[in-house]
């Protein structure tokens, strides 16, 4: 909401020295929630280096992060574990802020990049890869591809509308459930042992992430996050309605177009890195919003390290802590998932509160 | 109430044609509003007037001629620019969930902002005065879509103060509201108007308000221009019957003088 919230408390008020009354009572909260939860992952990221064939003590693992101390421990954290880890770190925050984006958007809770065809074009470009028998190292690339074409589709068919928002989700879907459907022909008639790879591309694995994914997608995904915290001012105008925003010098179809490109690049880059994971874009936006009331800067920053904490969470449970071997990321942020998303469709169905003046 | 009529802040429409889509709603027409005065465009429903100000504000883009500002086409001037010049209290906003007040307000410094300058002390000063103009100072840290639909309109009016511009368009403001906050939404529109010399538009449904707030009446029937000018010449009754379909008489409003339409009785 207010454009300043991470700025230092405003100059020359009468009012009060420091950020007075419900603005600054709410960012006060936020300040300390994003303080826990920078704690939090930092444990948690601590924890997953740590775990594994070789146990190393926590701290010794951030310290191996950095190149620092034994040197087997240097090889062990560096090498086989911190690429998976920091995948799903960057991939979280990603997926967090591409949701918080297009719930906005959208006007509508139940916006996330599946709804948009991003995670259904991901998978596409992935499987299509692994159908041409071509180098796996290129998948990552091929899933960004494949949410750009999904996104592309989506502009095609949703820009005669001047990007309206109901066309764009029914559009989205349409592309969703089209891409969906294409990735299922592929894998039926794919040799199993192909099928089992491709499977992991319509779920969301960290599985097999190397340093070199990781600074590409990272960087990039780094850079469209600092995109979003730029537009901050220019979302919260477009949130008054198309009229509204218009008379305040934002042209609404264009920023919204905008806007979802940036959305779009950051869900398939996450995809690209950790494959169409679900439920993180959907639920973390939700969460924050819980937590820290509508959204401002220093919440999308809160979404942004709840999204990374949770991947990074759910892969350290697939990992080490629940028994069934190999499983993807993507089903365990699915199984509790489905859920969440039921107990929202029910709680969307209560008579709304929000009026439209 | 003050009648002089400024050289500069003076819209104007010429050979302006409004559609959506396929349908023309505006037809070749040429308007000049008066600057430092308060109009209002009137007319039977769907006769245009929401589309009028749709384009007069460029919500709109003409399907044919221009609108100008002090002789400027605003379909050349850049977005902000625009905005810093005129601003607009829609007929539907949309309140953001949870929004208080004072957040809503402060969003009406966008085009005065760029992007990465904080929160000014120049700013702040402008949401205050806005707050303190429409009275919704103690309403600060409410959220806006618990207040009451008065207070509702008021909020989004101190949102378009802050915006700090000589012009001000409003699409029906008075709709949804009963009659006491009507008049408190006229009577805080026209002391903008009066104490700080902003130019005031508006589009307005009640006729009697029109003439007694308005210092000059646009009037529209079919997307055309039936009449403009001063209330006390263009609200005559064969004007009311022809655009309206209303036979009536026309006699001074009792407390201010200016013209009442009477419909006659019909049984």
């Amino acid at each position: 909401m207010s454009p300043d919230t991470l700025a230092p408390a405003r100059p020359g008020t009468a009012a009060a020295g420091a950020e007075p009354g419900a603005l600054g009572r709410a960012r006060r909260r936020t300040l300390v929630l994003i303080a826990a939860a920078a704690v939090l992952l930092v444990l948690m990221t601590g924890v997953a280096l740590s775990t594994g064939q070789v146990a190393i003590a926590l701290p010794d693992a951030l310290r191996a992060l950095f190149g620092f101390g034994a040197e087997g421990d240097v090889l062990v954290v560096r090498e086989f574990r911190a690429p998976r880890v920091l995948s799903a770190l960057v991939a979280g925050a990603g997926l967090a802020v591409a949701g918080s984006l297009l719930q906005r958007l959208f006007r509508n809770p139940l916006a996330s990049p599946d709804v948009i065809g991003v995670t259904g074009g991901a998978s596409f470009g992935a499987v299509l890869l692994l159908a041409t028998g071509a180098s796996q190292a290129l998948t990552p690339l091929a899933a960004l591809g494949g949410g750009l074409l999904a996104a592309a589709l989506l502009g095609a068919f949703a820009w005669r509308s001047r990007m309206a928002v109901t066309r764009l989700v029914l559009v989205g879907l349409a592309v969703q459930a089209g891409l969906a459907a294409a990735v299922n022909l592929m894998i039926v008639r794919f040799p199993a042992e192909l099928a089992g790879q491709a499977l992991q591309w319509t779920t969301g694995s960290l599985y097999g992430r190397t340093w070199p994914e990781l600074w590409g997608a990272g960087g990039a995904i780094a850079a469209v996050v600092a995109a979003v915290f730029l537009t901050n001012r220019r979302v919260a105008v477009l949130d008054l309605g198309d009229d509204s925003a218009g008379g305040l010098g934002v042209d609404p179809h264009r920023t919204r177009l905008g806007l979802l490109l940036l959305a779009v690049v950051l869900a398939s880059l996450a995809a690209a890195l950790a494959g169409p994971v679900g439920f993180v874009a959907l639920a973390v936006p939700h969460l924050v919003r819980l937590l820290a009331g509508p959204p401002t800067p220093a919440s999308l920053a809160l979404t942004a390290l709840t999204g990374a904490l949770l991947l990074t969470a759910a892969d350290h449970l697939v990992l080490h802590v629940l028994p069934v071997h190999g499983l993807p990321v993507g089903a365990v942020t699915a199984t509790l998932g489905a859920p969440w998303l039921l107990v929202l469709m029910i709680r969307q169905g209560r008579p709304p509160q929000r009026s439209s003046r | 109430m003050t009648k002089t009529a400024l050289s500069t802040d003076r819209l104007a429409a010429h050979g302006l044609q409004l559609r959506y889509g396929d349908r023309t709603v505006v037809r070749e027409l040429d308007l000049e509003l008066p600057g430092g005065a308060v109009t209002a465009i009137v007319g039977p429903n769907a006769c245009g007037k929401s589309t009028l100000l749709r384009g007069l504000v460029r919500l709109l883009d003409p399907a044919a001629g221009t609108v100008t500002l002090d002789g400027a086409d605003i379909h050349r001037m850049p977005a902000r620019a625009l905005a810093r010049r005129m601003g607009l209290l829609p007929q539907q906003p949309v309140t953001p969930e949870a929004v208080t007040v004072e957040a809503l307000v402060r969003l009406g410094r966008y085009p005065h902002q760029r992007m990465l300058t904080p929160w000014s002390a120049a700013d702040q000063a402008a949401v205050e005065e806005a707050l303190r103009r429409t009275g919704t100072d103690a309403l600060r840290d409410r959220p806006v879509d618990q207040l009451s639909g008065g207070q509702r309109q008021r909020a989004w009016i101190a949102l378009a103060l802050a915006q700090d511009t000589d012009l001000l368009l409003l699409d029906e403001p008075t709709t949804f509201l009963d009659l006491r906050h009507q008049l408190d939404v006229l009577d805080l529109v026209t002391d903008l108007h009066r104490d700080a010399g902003r130019t005031v538009v508006m589009v307005l449904h009640d006729l009697g308000q029109a003439a007694r707030y308005a210092d000059h009446l646009v009037v529209l029937d079919g997307g055309e221009l039936a009449a403009a000018g001063p209330p006390g010449e263009v609200l005559t009754a064969e004007l009311v019957e022809r655009v309206f379909q209303v036979p009536c008489r026309i006699v001074p409003d009792p407390e201010t003088g200016t013209p009442l339409v009477v419909p006659l009785a019909r049984r």
